[in-house]
C-alpha cells in the first residue's frame, strides 16, 4: 500500500505498473472477503433455510398449538359428557385430528430448532392483529368462564354451549390458518393450513346442522 | 451516468449534449448542469494537452468511493450475518443452559433423587421431598393446566402429573394481595401448559416450578418469573406430546384413607 501510494508522484510517466498492482491488491483483496463472506455464509444458510425464531411460521404453529389445544380441550369434554352421538363423533374428530396436528406443528419447530412456545405475545406474527387478542386470549377462544360453564353443563345445554363454542373457535382458528398462508411461502406450513381452513369449513356447517338440531330438540 | 441516458428519454433541459436530438432546445440548456457534464466528458476523452493531470486526480477519487462503499457493504454484511448467528445460536440454545443461566433456579434433576424422579402413578395422597413438589409419584390424573387459575390450592398428587406433562406450575403464598396475584394470572390466562394456585405454607410469595426445577422469589414483577417460563414450558416435559387438557378441574386435598384416585378421575373427567 505505501508504494501503491508514492507510486503516482515517484514515477508519474509510468501510470500504468502501479495501476495494476493495486487492481491486484484490490483483487486479491475481494477474493478473501468473498472467502470470508462465504464460509460464514455456509456457516449460517443451514438456520436461515429454515423459520427464523420471529417468523410467521414459528410464530403461526405455536400460536396455533396453542389455539388446537383448547379445541382438545373442548372436544374431550363433550366426548366425554355428550349424549349426542353425532356429537360424540365430531368431538372425536375434532380432539384426534387436532392433537395430531399440534404434533406436526411441534415436531417442525423442534426440527428448526426453536422453542415450542414464545414469550411475545400471542398473535405478534400477524399483521394489525394486536385487537384481536383479549385477555391473551386468541380469536375464537373460549374464555375460562365459559370453559367452567361447559365442564359443568349437560344434556341440550352441554350440546349447544359446545357447538356455539366450538363454531367460534373453528371461525377464529380459520382466520389465523388463512392469514397464514397468504404471509408464508413454506410449503409445509401452506399445506398444512390449507388442510386446517377446508376441514374447518366443512365441520362448521355439521355444527351448523347439529345446533339446529340441538336447539330443536 | 447521465451520458448514458439517451438524450429523447431525458427531460429537455438536461439534455446536454450538442447533438441535434431534434428534443427542446439544446443551446438554453448550457446553463448550470452542462459544465460538469462537459467536464466529465472532457476529462474522460482527454482531447488537450492538460488534460493528463486529471486523470490522476479522478482515479484516486474513483478508488476510495468504491472501497469506502465496498467497506460499508462488508461491514453490514458481517453484521446481518454476525447476528443471524448470534440469533439462531441464541434462539437454539438447549432449554436446560437457558434455566442454568437464571439466577435462583434450583436444578433438581441434577440431584438424581430417586424420591424426585420417581415418575410412578400412585393412587392416593403422596408425600413429597420439596414443597411445593418438582417431581415423584403421583396421581394417574393430571391437574387440568390449560392455562388454569386455581384461587383454592389444589392435589400436589395432580399438579406434579401435569409438571411430567410439561407444565408451568405457578404457586403464590396464600393470601397474597390480589393486584399481585393479578400480575400472575396475566402470565397464566390463555396459555396452555400453565397453570397457578396457591399453596399453603409457602416461604416466599411465589414458586414457579417445571418437573425438576423450581424458582422462588418475593416480586412478583420478578422478570425471572418470565424468563424461567418462556425457557421451560413444554420443553419441560418429561413426555412429550401429552396434553394438559382433559385433566383434573375440582381444587382441594386428595381424600386421605378412601384415595384410590377413581373419585378424583370421575370428577376430571
Amino acid at each position: 500500500m505505501v508504494q501503491d501510494v508514492a507510486s503516482p508522484d515517484a514515477a508519474p510517466a509510468s501510470g500504468e505498473a502501479p495501476a495494476l498492482r493495486r487492481f491486484g491488491y484490490a483483487a486479491v483483496a475481494v477474493l478473501l472477503v468473498g472467502i470470508l463472506l462465504g464460509t460464514a455464509i455456509g456457516l449460517v444458510v443451514p438456520r436461515f433455510r429454515t423459520p427464523a425464531d420471529d417468523s410467521v411460521e414459528a410464530g403461526f404453529f405455536r400460536d396455533m398449538s396453542s389455539h388446537h389445544a383448547q379445541a382438545v380441550e373442548m372436544a374431550m369434554v363433550a366426548h366425554a359428557a355428550s349424549g349426542t352421538p353425532g356429537i360424540v363423533t365430531l368431538a372425536a374428530d375434532i380432539a384426534t385430528t387436532q392433537q395430531a396436528q399440534i404434533g406436526y406443528m411441534q415436531a417442525w419447530l423442534r426440527d428448526w430448532d426453536l422453542s415450542p412456545t414464545s414469550d411475545q405475545r400471542p398473535m405478534a406474527w400477524m399483521p394489525d392483529s394486536a385487537g384481536s387478542v383479549v385477555n391473551g386470549l386468541m380469536p375464537g377462544m373460549a374464555t375460562p368462564e365459559q370453559l367452567a360453564s361447559l365442564r359443568r353443563a349437560t344434556g341440550k345445554q352441554l350440546d349447544v354451549q359446545f357447538l356455539t363454542l366450538m363454531r367460534a373457535h373453528h371461525l377464529g382458528g380459520i382466520h389465523m390458518a388463512q392469514e397464514a398462508e397468504k404471509l408464508s411461502d413454506d410449503k409445509d406450513v401452506d399445506w398444512l393450513a390449507d388442510s386446517m381452513v377446508t376441514a374447518q369449513q366443512g365441520e362448521i356447517q355439521l355444527i351448523d346442522d347439529l345446533l339446529k338440531q340441538a336447539q330443536s330438540g | 451516468m447521465s451520458m448514458s441516458t439517451p438524450g429523447p428519454e431525458r427531460v429537455p433541459s438536461s439534455v446536454k449534449v450538442g447533438k441535434t436530438t431534434g428534443q427542446g432546445k439544446p443551446p438554453t440548456g448550457k446553463t448550470t448542469g452542462n459544465t460538469t457534464a462537459s467536464d466529465r466528458q472532457g476529462a474522460k476523452s482527454g482531447k488537450k494537452g492538460r488534460k493528463p493531470v486529471s486523470p490522476v486526480k479522478v482515479s484516486g477519487g474513483r478508488n476510495w468511493g468504491p472501497i469506502a462503499v465496498a467497506a460499508a457493504v462488508v461491514l453490514i454484511a458481517a453484521g446481518i450475518i454476525g447476528y443471524g448467528v448470534y440469533a439462531s445460536v441464541q434462539g437454539s440454545r438447549d432449554w436446560t443452559d437457558k434455566l442454568a443461566d437464571i439466577s435462583g433456579v434450583v436444578n433438581y434433576r441434577a440431584q438424581k433423587n430417586p424420591k424426585i424422579d420417581d415418575r410412578t402413578h400412585k393412587d392416593g395422597a403422596q408425600t413429597y421431598v420439596t414443597s411445593p413438589p418438582v417431581g415423584g409419584a403421583h396421581n394417574q390424573s393430571w391437574q387440568n393446566c390449560m392455562g388454569d387459575v386455581y384461587t383454592e390450592p389444589i392435589a400436589n398428587e395432580h399438579a406434579v402429573h401435569s409438571l411430567e406433562h410439561g407444565a408451568v406450575w405457578i404457586t403464590y403464598k396464600q393470601g397474597l394481595a390480589a393486584d399481585q396475584v393479578d400480575v400472575l394470572k396475566k402470565k397464566v390466562e390463555g396459555k396452555d401448559y400453565m397453570l397457578m394456585s396457591p399453596y399453603a405454607g409457602l416461604d416466599k410469595n411465589v414458586s414457579v416450578q417445571v418437573w425438576g426445577y423450581q424458582l422462588k422469589t418475593d416480586d412478583v414483577n420478578d422478570d425471572r418469573i418470565d424468563d424461567f417460563i418462556s425457557a421451560a414450558r413444554i420443553k419441560a416435559s418429561m413426555e412429550p406430546g401429552a396434553a394438559c387438557s382433559s385433566g383434573n378441574t375440582t381444587t382441594g386435598p386428595i381424600t386421605a384413607g378412601a384415595g384410590n384416585g377413581t373419585g378424583m378421575d370421575s370428577a376430571g373427567s
